[in-house]
């Protein structure tokens, strides 16, 4: 019974190490890429063929403060119904779902040479991505995607505004 | 009676896992992306998770798929819905938003860290019963069912 137990857990054992040694076969560049500190675009990579020349840069929080006291705008990709539930204090809401419309006042008030962030609900949420890939598109220099978005700043006790919270 | 509700129930895991092994293979930077929303593990860590654990929940579905080391596999996907479990039971208590909540171009709905922990409540309970057909059912009629692709 008991070397049994030990032969069932040795070969769960290998069973893990052998669906990892190929994970890891086919995604070292990724895993690579993300230990040695360099920041990994949400894209897929090189899957697409029209991938844009440039693609916004993820950053952490600390890089959010930093371009907020700089001057840089924050740019809130989510609806306007998340945005006024709650949103980044200072953030100015350009829904990604509504942005054919707002746009266009966007580019008018907006200088090409602005320092953007952009963020949405946190990881998993591609608005703030695909929003950044569109500002780069219309000309915007720097743009960047706070990719914890809205729940990490929010968790991290930093200021907020709209809504109960 | 015995026999059939093993293979159905062995099936059912084999074709969650596969599926949800499938499925994050696909586009492992946004399951990373969903990894690191429970703010558990540290930035780099969560690529790490991401670009490992869909192969090993593929290769565990395909080993129950095909009827064999059912008992290793059955232990590794266990132990994998516990980490969850327990995962999501953090997020809970933490009262983390995990869901998006932003605009689906799929139009698919986010599962809520409550749904998600009864889910895995419920492969535990499939795991637990396969593993208890698989060996009260090779008790009872041994030799009758083939050692060598149920062992």
């Amino acid at each position: 019974m008991f070397s049994d137990l030990k032969r069932i857990g040795l070969e769960a054992c290998v069973l893990i190490a052998f669906g990892a040694l190929f994970g890891l076969t086919l995604n070292h560049q990724l895993v690579v890429d993300a230990f040695s500190g360099q920041l990994v675009s949400p894209l897929r990579p090189a899957t697409q063929e029209s991938v844009p020349v440039a693609l916004p840069l993820p950053v952490l929080i600390d890089e959010v403060q930093q371009v907020m006291a700089s001057g840089g705008l924050i740019v809130d990709a989510r609806n306007p119904e998340l945005f006024a539930m709650g949103h980044i204090d200072g953030a100015l809401s350009l829904a990604l779902v509504d942005s054919d419309a707002l746009l266009p006042d966007f580019l008018a008030r907006i200088s090409k040479d602005q320092v953007i962030v952009t963020y949405c609900s946190g990881f998993g949420c591609p608005d703030s991505f695909d929003l950044g890939v569109l500002l780069i598109e219309l000309g915007y220099q720097d743009v960047r995607v706070f990719e914890g978005g809205y729940p990490e700043w929010r968790d991290a006790g930093l200021p907020v505004a709209g809504g109960s919270q | 009676m015995k026999r059939f509700l093993y293979h159905l129930v062995r099936l059912m895991l084999a074709l969650v896992f596969i599926y949800a092994g499938a499925v994050k293979m696909q586009d492992v930077v946004t399951f990373a992306g969903y990894v690191a929303a429970y703010q558990i593990l540290p930035y780099a860590a969560n690529y790490l998770v991401a670009a490992t654990l869909p192969y090993i929940e593929f290769i565990a579905g395909v080993l129950l798929l095909l009827n064999v080391r059912i008992r290793p596999a059955l232990v590794v996907i266990g132990s994998m819905t516990l980490v969850f479990m327990v995962a999501l039971i953090s997020v809970l208590f933490r009262g983390l938003e995990i869901d998006c909540g932003c605009f689906d171009p799929g139009g698919g709905q986010d599962v809520t860290a409550g749904v998600a922990l009864l889910r895995d409540i419920g492969l535990m309970v499939l795991v637990v019963l396969t593993w208890w057909l698989r060996t009260s059912g090779r008790d009872e009629e041994r030799g009758t069912w083939d050692e060598e692709t149920l062992s």
